[in-house]
């Protein structure tokens, strides 16, 4: 009974501290690549490219996302507040949703699915191949060559793709409550104008720019620390989106709750 | 009689030991290259062969040991006198380790291009007079990493390693996986590119037959130590049972004839 007590503690604590090491680990990674991505010269063609990779092929994926959220969230809201006579509401609770919390969040998850999975694959397999090491013997640090263009792309993009994905988002709103629900346009319009504030972008934003943080920095630590060939990168690509969506979704109610708590 | 001149040391590593939790690798490993020399370490898969490497080129830190290139004390130097140091190697992965979002023409020159900056054409000349040099395909040169054999990846990697004429070149298995006629041609470039560049060069290897054609001097790596060293014509006299094992399987009158 003893010993078996001593086993579990042992494994508990062994599983704890490697838990501790990896938060330490990653927090040493993000501090470099912080100091990598501010720091002269900048890659510029390769930030291009990731500026492309990031921003103009995720609009088509985002776009849909957030154009059916924001006919759904229409729908729905216009059928659960007919109730209480509230069908004026629509527009306000279609752009509250979506510009607070349903357009940075909903950006975030897919850019994590799409990107950061494709950012953590890309690293890992440099790394298992043994193409990061010899990027550091051709005079050419890693940090600064690979993942520095990333952060900063993700830095710019993802909040100019969360500001498209609302517009949409709204627009879906828009379209289902004039050509299914019939809406007076201008009314609609009007109300929704009314209501937008400029808290609520500012709010996008930063969480925009937070979560492109997080997706960036999640998927490049899980791809450069990868190891164990095929099955290492398997890995790396599973955590870094798994983690990066958990911490998405964690982070969120953090900043609502600093603007709005 | 002429006195023969002392050759200058150009790789020297002292008690040098590795070892990954617990785990030891490499135990006091002592042995140096010298100016015009190709050296040949050999040893069974696992045996710590490309661990090494990765010490000298500072990839992997050793536990204890130094490691001297041109007289500079490598472990503990400072990364960027390190990367200065190491801008002046060529050096081979196993895999080849050529990047796939590159042209293999950009694989080529990267190191130039990133020391010097060069236009486009610039950059396609250069990589074009080297892939002559070695008697290539220049077709290729457009072409992705993906796009070519295995066989032509290394000698591509082989062709970045040796741009910008680099003094010391390190090749870790240039032949493994490629079929025998690949092999020699591997080899021959290997003998071309040290040639060329008048430099000396480290070449990983378990392919014997590659031992016999390029290298002046072998050491064995065996049970995490150097367990034979000699020129390869006194390796196929030696009474090491390790490396009768591995000429065993090669006519050595084929080599020596």
């Amino acid at each position: 009974m003893r010993d078996l007590f001593l086993d579990i503690l042992g494994t508990t604590g062994k599983k704890f501290i490697n838990f501790v090491a990896n938060i330490g680990h990653f927090f040493i990674f993000f501090g470099n690549a912080i100091y990598w991505a501010l720091k002269p010269p900048w890659y510029l063609k390769r930030i291009f490219q990731q500026i492309i990779d990031i921003g103009y092929f995720s609009l088509p994926v985002v776009g849909l996302t957030t154009f059916f959220s924001g006919m759904v969230l229409a729908l729905q809201t216009y059928n659960g507040f007919t109730d209480f006579n509230s069908e004026s509401t629509v527009a306000r609770i279609v752009l509250t949703s979506i510009t607070r919390e349903l357009g940075p969040v909903l950006t975030g998850l897919m850019v994590a699915g799409r990107i950061g999975a494709k950012m953590a694959a890309e690293i890992a397999t440099m790394r298992v191949t043994e193409q990061i090491d010899a990027l550091g013997t051709l005079g050419t640090r890693p940090m600064q060559y690979l993942i520095a263009p990333k952060i900063i792309a993700s830095l710019v993009c993802i909040p100019i793709l969360v500001l498209i994905g609302n517009t949409i988002g709204i627009l879906g709103g828009y379209v289902i409550a004039i050509y299914k629900l019939n809406f007076n346009p201008n009314l609609y319009l009007y109300a929704t104008m009314e209501y937008l504030q400029l808290i609520d972008i500012i709010q996008g934003t930063v969480k925009a720019s937070v979560f492109g943080l997080i997706i960036s920095m999640v998927s490049c630590y899980f791809g450069y620390n990868a190891s164990k060939g095929a099955e290492g990168v398997g890995f790396a690509t599973t955590s870094s989106v798994v983690i990066s969506s958990v911490m998405i979704l964690t982070s969120t109610y953090i900043i609502t709750a600093l603007f709005f708590g | 009689m002429k006195k023969r001149k002392k050759k200058k040391i150009i790789i020297k590593v002292s008690d040098l030991s590795k070892s990954f939790n617990n785990n030891i690798v490499l135990k006091n490993i002592n042995f140096q290259l010298l100016e015009g020399e190709t050296l040949a370490i050999i040893g069974a898969s696992g045996s710590g062969k490309s661990v090494l490497l990765k010490n000298i080129i500072g990839i992997l830190k050793p536990d204890k040991g130094s490691i001297e290139i041109n007289d500079t004390e490598m472990v503990n130097l400072p990364t960027k006198l390190k990367e200065k140091i190491l801008l002046d190697l060529g050096i081979t992965f196993q895999h080849g380790a050529l990047f796939d979002s590159l042209k293999n023409w950009e694989n080529i020159i990267f190191k130039t291009a990133n020391k010097e900056k060069m236009n486009n054409k610039k950059g396609k000349q250069l990589a074009f007079s080297i892939i002559n040099q070695l008697g290539l395909q220049t077709e290729i040169l457009d072409l992705y990493p993906s796009e070519i054999s295995g066989g032509m990846q290394k000698r591509v990697a082989i062709a970045r390693a040796i741009c910008g004429n680099p003094k010391i070149l390190l090749f870790d298995e240039p032949t493994s996986g490629l079929d025998p006629v690949t092999g020699s041609l591997i080899d021959q470039l290997i003998k071309t590119a040290v040639r060329t560049v008048g430099g000396s060069a480290i070449t990983i290897t378990h392919d014997m037959a590659s031992v016999c054609r390029i290298a002046d001097k072998v050491i064995l790596i065996d049970n995490q130590t150097i367990s034979w060293s000699g020129t390869p014509k006194q390796m196929f006299n030696s009474a090491n049972t390790k490396i009768q094992e591995f000429i065993e399987p090669i006519n050595s009158k084929i080599f020596f004839k």
